[in-house]
């Protein structure tokens, strides 16, 4: 049989002659040989962030029902507190996130509540971009801290799944100089082409990457390949959650579930992303039941699945809700909040410091609010997101991460154990 | 194993001896590349016959140039039809329906678009429609570069259609501030910029006022916006920063705080009307303020707006800054020193004459400098109309091939901050947007793709000999720049196909998607 003679050449410029192997499976190997070798699944931290986009009420997520004046905002939307799922005496969670409770009783979920940033912007443009890229305030910051993070961790595994932000567009806090992907879909990431045989165009396109990109070209197309071969392995079309985990049909489930899959994988992905939509509820807000109650609904179902799908490995994971501020103590004239300045964010993992509301909760007395009308910022987000880096993923260089800020130890919430 | 050395295409590190001399059809692709969004079926001929320097300069002259075909394509959408005030009922009336369906609904869906109205429905066409007419005009313009020198200025000068009035105050924004301008004085850009209702309103610069300023009435009623109380410093600092002198360019914040205080009373008459720039006296401050050591003395009002934008073009921080944007635009990520020389050698000496400024530095040696050629890759915006034109390919008016360039990650007028999109490779070569071009090229060769329709019989014969086909795909779709193991790729997998049309469909979709066409 004629040995098959397909060469292609790497990026040094070297062309190898392959025996009758499969080019793209040589190309892993050649690859795979400059990195060092990946650890075995369930050693490495992960860190999964999920942006509630339109500035989410976090007075509805974990209601200060212990405060009269809270009821005496909200006549129309205050939670009841017959209805709360009690923490503590003063919070209580909104009822819809009920399925949380049992993280919280076995101390996987934090509450962080004022927490924020420290401008005082209410642009939901101008403020998430803050949030993502980690500088309040600047806003020719290109890259995001998350990719920050990339960059600067030294010690990482080089895969093509290190940082992976599910959507149709790479998001700020991704992008930057490190590598990261964006996906809409485990199943139909890859080539697609209808009727064709993916598999064969795809190899054929790697092929010509391989023997004639250049440059960021060519190591991005390497990156993209490896995936989509990685991808194959992990076989998505299989994947059936564990531990009786139920997923909810929505964007967010999807987005849960197919990082949880990545997780079981073991393709050695490190940070995680995905967006939440449709939080900015100036209008009908509703309380235990309404537009918003239906979004905590889906947000805790998904959360739940995910944790009991992952099982042990919930273990390495942290979970990090972030949003770009809160809303107004006080409902507005449409049965709704406008923008407002604090929120609250959840931890939720292995080494989260679970069971408690953490931050300095500034109270709703109208001396203390920001500007006078909303719930203050006691906790920079960046304390709480550094304190995450640098305890949950051994980050050493946060000051790389958040230029122009010094963290602080002694400012950390205290979310993460030990 | 065999080593085998690979000589081929000069961007592959091969000794000086091997890169095959500049021809003028060479000279031609890399002024089609560079100063249009690539060549269409006959276009390196007739730019070679004509002469790539004549063509050149036609192009910096658009008026000379006859753009009849397209002008009739677009005459007839209605986004182009309506003005500011029509596109503003249009968009209000839109924002209301929204409004009462999320109160009707009792229960809310999952779905935040739920069911549209039709002033949502409406509303939403027209900003589709807007969005596609960069496509539409990007791929049949023959004034090519006013089409890229359009694209480059809305984003130095970026606003973002999402949000709320910019709805219906960029369409008129990019119409008669941006495209006007594109190839005229930068101080003049710069100052329509300064007083277009969409820039005032995208970075707040309308509610920015004294901070002395007291409301007329009271703080509005519930749920209404609060009244504006102080300076807003958002314009002033994107101003300086991005518009102008650039991040290095030696302003403090007090000189921003200034700027600020300077353009306050800069403002929208009747926003919500769509109405136009109007000066508030009573909300400007009219006290003495210094920016960058410049007095501008007390009890001046707009001109002293006027003043310091004057002032600020004709800054060698900002001719700098926008010099180089323009050398990282024609020449390289990278600027070249020698072509920033160029660029801000011509600004000075034509006062920030644009056209001339392009014509310094595509006469400027880096522009021809083979380091330079093919040295840049395609963004979606440019991957997209590159492969329609290289196909001789017809969009439609729908939104859809604008939502195909959204796909790979460059939503047109979407982009958040006020950077605007980018030059450079780093934002677009990433191994999900590369696999989204391949599947993009793979349907356009199909005719598959939304929104455009493609006849390849017109462009290449459907020939069972396959070897005439790749070459043909060489020449007619990569002008010659397919490299040899392209060749050898598109040849096996064509070998196994034997119908010829299935085979030309496949090595088009491979030449469009592959490594040679993401390059300009």
């Amino acid at each position: 049989m004629p040995i098959s003679r397909r060469v292609f050449v790497k990026s040094g410029g070297i062309a190898l002659v392959s025996l009758g192997l499969d080019p793209l499976f040589l190309a892993r190997a050649a690859w795979r040989l400059d990195r060092p070798a990946r650890p075995t699944s369930g050693d490495s931290p992960i860190l999964v962030c999920l942006f509630q986009r339109g500035a989410v009420d976090g007075l509805s997520l974990v209601v200060p029902h212990g405060d009269s004046r809270y009821y005496a905002e909200r006549p129309r939307i205050a939670v009841p507190g017959s209805d709360v799922v009690d923490l503590d005496g003063y919070f209580g969670l909104h009822p819809r996130l009920a399925p949380l409770k049992p993280l919280w009783d076995n101390k996987s979920l934090a509450v962080v509540h004022a927490v924020g940033s420290p401008d005082p912007t209410r642009s939901h443009f101008d403020a998430q971009d803050y949030m993502e890229t980690g500088t309040p305030g600047r806003k020719a910051t290109s890259d995001g801290w998350l990719n920050r993070y990339c960059q600067h961790a030294r010690e990482h595994v080089d895969t093509p799944f290190r940082a992976v932000a599910f959507g149709p567009q790479l998001p700020r806090i991704l992008a930057g100089s490190a590598p990261s992907l964006a996906l809409e879909s485990l199943q139909a990431f890859g080539v697609r082409a209808e009727g064709a045989a993916p598999d064969r165009l795809t190899q054929a396109f790697a092929q010509l990457y391989a023997g004639t990109a250049t440059g960021l070209l060519a190591s991005s197309s390497d990156q993209a390949f490896a995936a989509v071969q990685e991808l194959r392995a992990a076989d998505p079309t299989q994947y059936a959650p564990e531990h009786g985990a139920d997923y909810p049909r929505s964007p967010l489930g999807r987005a849960l579930l197919q990082i949880a899959q990545l997780i079981k994988a073991g393709v050695g992905l490190e940070l995680a992303f995905a967006d939440v939509t449709g939080w900015d509820t100036h209008v009908n807000q509703g309380a235990s039941d309404g537009q918003l109650a239906t979004r905590i609904g889906d947000f805790a179902q998904a959360l739940a699945a995910f944790a009991q799908d992952l099982g042990e490995k919930l273990r390495d994971v942290v979970v990090l809700t972030m949003s770009e501020f809160g809303r107004t103590i006080r409902e507005n004239g449409t049965g709704g909040t406008d923008h407002g300045h604090a929120t609250a964010m959840f931890a939720l993992g292995g080494s989260v410091n679970g069971g408690r509301v953490l931050g300095r909760w500034p109270g709703l007395d109208p001396a203390y609010r920001f500007e006078g009308r909303d719930l203050a910022v006691t906790t920079d987000f960046r304390d709480l997101f550094g304190e995450i880096l640098a305890r949950h993923l051994g980050a050493s260089n946060l000051s790389a991460v958040f230029p122009s800020f010094t963290p602080d130890p002694s400012r950390f919430p205290g979310v993460i154990a030990g | 194993m065999a080593i085998v050395t690979f000589a081929g295409a000069p961007s592959r590190g091969a000794s000086r001896h091997d890169i095959p001399p500049f021809t003028p059809r060479d000279s031609a692709l890399h002024a089609l590349d560079r100063l249009a969004y690539g060549p269409r079926p006959g276009d390196l001929d007739r730019v070679v016959r004509l002469g790539v320097m004549r063509w050149i300069d036609q192009q910096l002259d658009p008026g000379t140039i006859d753009d009849r075909a397209l002008r009739e394509r677009v005459g007839q959408l209605d986004v182009l039809r309506y003005d500011r005030g029509d596109l503003a009922g249009i968009f209000v009336a839109a924002q209301e329906e929204r409004r009462s369906r999320k109160q009707d609904t009792a229960a809310a869906t999952m779905d935040p678009a739920g069911r549209a109205g039709p002033d949502e429905r409406a509303a939403r066409r027209l900003a589709g429609q807007f969005q596609d007419l960069v496509v539409v005009r990007a791929v049949l313009s023959e004034r090519q570069l006013a089409e890229v020198m359009a694209d480059f200025w809305a984003n130095h000068f970026n606003v973002f259609l999402g949000k709320a009035a910019d709805r219906f105050l960029l369409p008129d924004y990019i119409e008669h501030v941006i495209r006007p301008h594109a190839l005229g004085h930068f101080s003049d850009l710069l100052l329509a910029t300064a007083q277009s209702p969409a820039m005032l309103f995208y970075l707040d610069n309308w509610e920015s006022v004294a901070a002395s300023f007291a409301p007329r009435q009271g703080n509005g009623r519930a749920g209404q916006r609060p009244r504006p109380r102080g300076i807003n410093e958002n314009y002033a600092r994107e101003l300086l920063e991005l518009h102008t002198l650039g991040v290095d360019g030696g302003y403090t914040q007090q000189d921003v705080i200034n700027v600020a205080r300077i353009l306050t009373g800069w403002s929208i008459d009747r926003p919500r009307q769509g109405g136009d720039f109007v000066f508030r006296a009573r909300a400007h401050d009219w006290d003495e303020k210094v920016v960058m050591g410049v007095t501008y003395p007390a009890g001046h009002g707009q001109d002293e707006g006027i003043r310091l934008l004057r002032w600020l073009a004709v800054q060698p921080a900002t001719i700098h800054h926008v010099g180089s944007e323009l050398c990282q635009l024609f020449v390289n990520d990278e600027p070249p020193d020698g072509c920033v020389d160029d660029a801000t050698a011509a600004w000075r000496r034509t006062d920030g004459d644009i056209r001339e400024v392009v014509r310094a530095i595509v006469h400027g040696l880096d522009f021809w400098a083979a380091a330079n050629v093919r040295a840049k890759v395609k963004t979606p915006l440019q991957f997209v109309v590159s492969a329609l034109r290289a196909l001789g390919a017809d969009p439609d008016t729908t939104p859809r091939l604008a939502r195909v360039v959204a796909r790979l990650g460059e939503p047109l007028y979407l982009h958040v901050a006020p950077d605007g999109y980018r030059e450079t490779q780093e934002d677009w070569v990433n191994g999900g947007a590369l696999l989204a071009r391949m599947t993009v090229a793979v349907a356009l060769s199909r005719g598959d793709l939304p929104g455009a329709s493609v006849n390849l019989d017109a462009l290449l014969p459907a020939t069972p000999d396959y070897a005439q086909l790749v070459a043909a795909v060489d020449t007619a779709m990569l002008a010659g720049t397919m490299s040899e193991n392209t060749r050898r790729v598109i040849d096996e997998q064509v070998r196994d196909v034997t119908d010829p049309v299935m085979a030309r469909e496949l090595a088009v979709g491979l030449a469009l998607g592959g490594p040679e066409f993401q390059r300009r």
